[in-house]
């Protein structure tokens, strides 16, 4: 059958400054509840874009090193 | 310094530590001066507004007043190209 292997959820950003800024986004909406998974969902997102950005900075720094040398 | 903040707080959601352990994981060599942590932390700053913004228009849209894990999935996915697992709306397969 399925195995299930997890590991620990790991929360990038904290979880009740988070939820207040999430909160008070969502008033300005109309909407007056944020489900709970939203805040590590939005967590998780926020790492990955974070993650991305930096990948993408460090090649640029790389080429700009590059260029300085010439 | 501060760039254009905005109207929510977002101080203290990220912390310059984890920011810092995530660009050492990126690039282990990576020397970051301190402005640039400036603009990451407001990089994430506006993602989550971006993010947040567009996920509650479509919760508005289904007409609920709650954000649900399953409108910013929506958005994420179609905007960001961006699939977080472990939410509950993808099937398990075996």
């Amino acid at each position: 059958g399925a195995q299930l292997r997890s590991c620990k959820d790991e929360v990038f950003l904290a979880a009740s400054p988070l939820l207040r800024k999430i909160t008070a986004i969502a008033k300005k909406y109309g909407v007056e509840e944020v489900n709970p998974a939203v805040v590590s969902l939005i967590s998780h997102a926020t790492q990955e874009r974070l993650r991305d950005f930096a990948s993408k900075l460090s090649i640029i720094a790389e080429h700009r090193v590059e260029i300085y040398k010439m | 310094a501060t760039l254009g903040s905005s109207a929510t707080d977002s101080r203290g959601v990220l912390d310059r530590t984890r920011l810092r352990e995530l660009v050492k994981e990126v690039d282990q060599l990576e020397q970051m001066d301190d402005d640039v942590e400036d603009v990451l932390l407001q990089v994430a700053d506006d993602f989550i507004e971006n993010v947040v913004s567009s996920s509650c228009q479509l919760a508005k849209h289904r007409r609920s007043n709650t954000l649900e894990a399953k409108d910013v999935q929506l958005y994420l996915e179609r905007c960001w190209n961006m699939q977080i697992p472990g939410f509950g709306s993808e099937e398990i397969r075996p």
